[in-house]
């Protein structure tokens, strides 16, 4: 696999099943992500984007097909050294926040880094991120004192606390206001500019400038 | 790795301190609640089995029960048994005992009950039955013509066995003794009411009355009573008594309580049934509390499997939390059992024939209980979290 090739699928199907009903979500499905690139993947609903994104992110496994991560092959591999990918490699930001309301922002960033190292690295690493997404101001809050937008921030803080090879987004923007997309999104391109990869889907046009590659799916096929 | 193993316990202290306050205090509560479910049915019961031990021993039979070697009828040599006995380490006081085979009538009533003829100063020593009178007096050693009868012969008016009784006898009021076609008429001087039924259904004379009677019944016991010190151990002086030259029947109150012994052995295999149901309540409540507690985190597990932790951080931390809940369910729990439970039961007992129960709860009980509690626990948490945690993760996050 060429270097700059971090991420390679290969023929990936997956259907779901409900009873008698089969649902092809993905059909033979072939994507190479490239280091640096900020890659949206659009389509109708129920086009299988956010199937792909679980597929790419680690976080379904494909009924067919091969998913190659930083020259070696996930499928095979048992679960447990797919969370530690998953750990090490991949950073997730979802529609809803997913943040642990427990935690406070910046303990909810510290959480995957304590499993890295020290809780003094990770600590310090954390408020470098808050200070970089324009939170510093706002670490020792709940998820609960903060704006969807903040929330959306806290989470991408998250997802780079382990300096991930790829961060994948499903619709991240999409429970929020414009102001706070933008946001978001200007973040985004800031991170992809610093030289991080990004997977992101999204069914909004006007996100799309954002992107350096578009990857569009209908019925679970790639256009 | 020493970071990794401490995530588990930051987890479950973060869910503990920034959970919802009201759902943490519900939490504790119903555990407590299952606790004090566990515990007081068995205090209960070991109540009344300690009562109705304390009863047999206080009022009848003492803590070692002599009766004359096999083949004869009488303890001979009564001065110096009773005096080595008495001279035994662990021996607090003996009192001799002859049950004499008469029957008593009283107006037109007439029954057979068990009828003793004791040395007063000795018998006070080793049964409560002196400080149990409820009117008149205890015997005194010089009576010759008295008797006490229990609350069960006297009769009247509430009295459980007042069919069979003397029905509403009084102090002062006549008494016959009768015995192999001999009368005595002796006056009956007080009435006790020890609250056990078999003592309540016993009368008492004095040696001096006997003597007078039937001069033939001579001085020979054919029982000797012995209370022992608080902290002797009864086969130790059965033992002891053994050893200096007691060569009579020696035995246990246990081995001579007879029907009584059955009694309290019918209420130990109620009390384990009946633990063995509170478990199985407590079991199920816990494990539904922890259950649902469980179920409405499933999401944020989900979310914790996708950044990366692995899945014993997560099911460990809910493991670590349901320990927790449970170790406050059982502190809260012994606080209410024991500052209001107990206290309440001490001053209002459960008044039964046979004593008046109150809750008796074992330091072995409560380890025991309180371990049952905190597996229970620990197991109720363990399933689901495992589950959870051993589902898909879209599945987990998305219900999909």
């Amino acid at each position: 696999m060429d270097k700059k090739n971090i991420l390679n699928i290969e023929n990936i199907s997956k259907t779901y099943k409900s009873g008698d009903i089969h649902v092809p979500a993905l059909q033979d499905v072939t994507l190479i992500i490239e280091r640096g690139e900020f890659v949206m993947i659009t389509g109708r609903n129920g086009s299988g984007k956010s199937t792909l994104l679980h597929q790419l992110g680690l976080l379904d496994l494909p009924d067919k097909g091969k998913i190659i991560l930083n020259d070696r092959e996930v499928v095979a591999m048992n679960e447990g050294e797919r969370t530690m990918l998953r750990l090490k490699y991949l950073g997730y930001i979802f529609q809803e926040y997913a943040l642990i309301a427990e935690l406070t922002a910046l303990e909810n960033v510290m959480l995957p880094a304590m499993l890295n190292g020290n809780s003094r690295n990770a600590r310090e690493k954390a408020v470098e991120i808050f200070s970089e997404v324009g939170l510093e101001d706002k670490m020792d809050r709940l998820p609960t004192q903060l704006s969807g937008g903040e929330q959306q921030k806290v989470a991408i803080a998250r997802s780079l606390i382990n300096d991930p090879v790829i961060i994948f987004a499903d619709e991240p923007t999409a429970n929020l206001d414009t102001t706070a997309s933008t946001e978001i999104l200007e973040l985004f391109k800031k991170i992809n500019n610093e030289g991080r990869t990004i997977v992101m889907v999204t069914h909004e046009e006007e996100e799309l400038k954002y992107a350096s590659r578009l990857v569009k799916l209908s019925d679970g096929k790639l256009l | 790795m020493k970071t990794e193993t401490r995530i588990p316990f930051y987890l479950a202290w973060k869910y503990l301190q920034r959970g919802n306050k009201w759902t943490l205090l519900l939490t504790v509560f119903l555990m407590a609640i299952a606790f004090v479910n566990l515990i007081f049915i068995s205090s209960l019961f070991s109540g009344i089995i300690d009562g109705t031990n304390k009863q047999i021993v206080n009022t009848m039979t003492g803590n070692v029960y002599i009766t004359p070697k096999d083949g004869d009828d009488n303890i001979s040599d009564q001065e110096n048994v009773i005096d080595t006995i008495e001279n035994t380490e662990g021996v607090e006081a003996a009192s001799p005992e002859i049950f004499v085979p008469a029957s008593l009538k009283s107006n037109n009533y007439k029954g057979n009950w068990t009828v003793l003829s004791v040395d007063p100063d000795k018998e006070k020593n080793v049964t409560n039955v002196s400080q149990n009178m409820t009117s008149g007096e205890y015997l005194e050693t010089d009576d010759a013509d008295s008797i006490i009868i229990g609350r069960q012969i006297a009769g009247g008016e509430g009295v459980e066995q007042d069919a069979f009784s003397f029905k509403g006898a009084k102090v002062g009021d006549k008494v016959t003794l009768s015995l192999g076609g001999l009368e005595k008429d002796l006056v009956v001087k007080g009435i006790f009411n020890t609250k056990f039924l078999d003592t309540d259904s016993r009368a008492f004379i004095t040696n001096t009355t006997l003597s007078e009677f039937i001069p033939t019944f001579g001085n020979s016991p054919n029982t000797i009573i012995v209370k022992t010190t608080s902290d002797a151990k009864e086969s130790d002086v059965i033992e002891r008594l053994k050893t200096n030259g007691v060569d009579e029947n020696i035995y246990t109150w246990e081995e001579v309580a007879g029907l009584m012994s059955s009694v309290t052995e019918s209420f130990l295999s109620i009390n384990i049934l009946m633990s063995f149901v509170g478990v199985l309540i407590a079991a199920v409540t816990i494990f539904i509390i922890i259950y649902v507690d469980i179920i409405n985190k499933k999401r944020e597990i989900g979310i914790l499997r996708a950044i990366g932790i692995k899945p014993y951080i997560i099911f460990t931390s809910y493991i670590i939390k349901a320990g927790a809940y449970s170790v406050g369910g059982v502190i809260l729990g012994s606080a209410i059992f024991f500052g209001l439970l107990v206290p309440y039961f001490n001053l209002h007992p459960f008044v039964l024939p046979i004593c008046d129960s109150v809750l008796v709860l074992t330091k072995t009980d409560f380890i025991a209980r309180a371990e049952t509690i905190m597996w229970v626990a620990v197991l109720s948490a363990l399933i689901p979290a495992v589950a959870v945690t051993r589902s898909k993760i879209l599945t987990a996050i998305f219900g999909k």
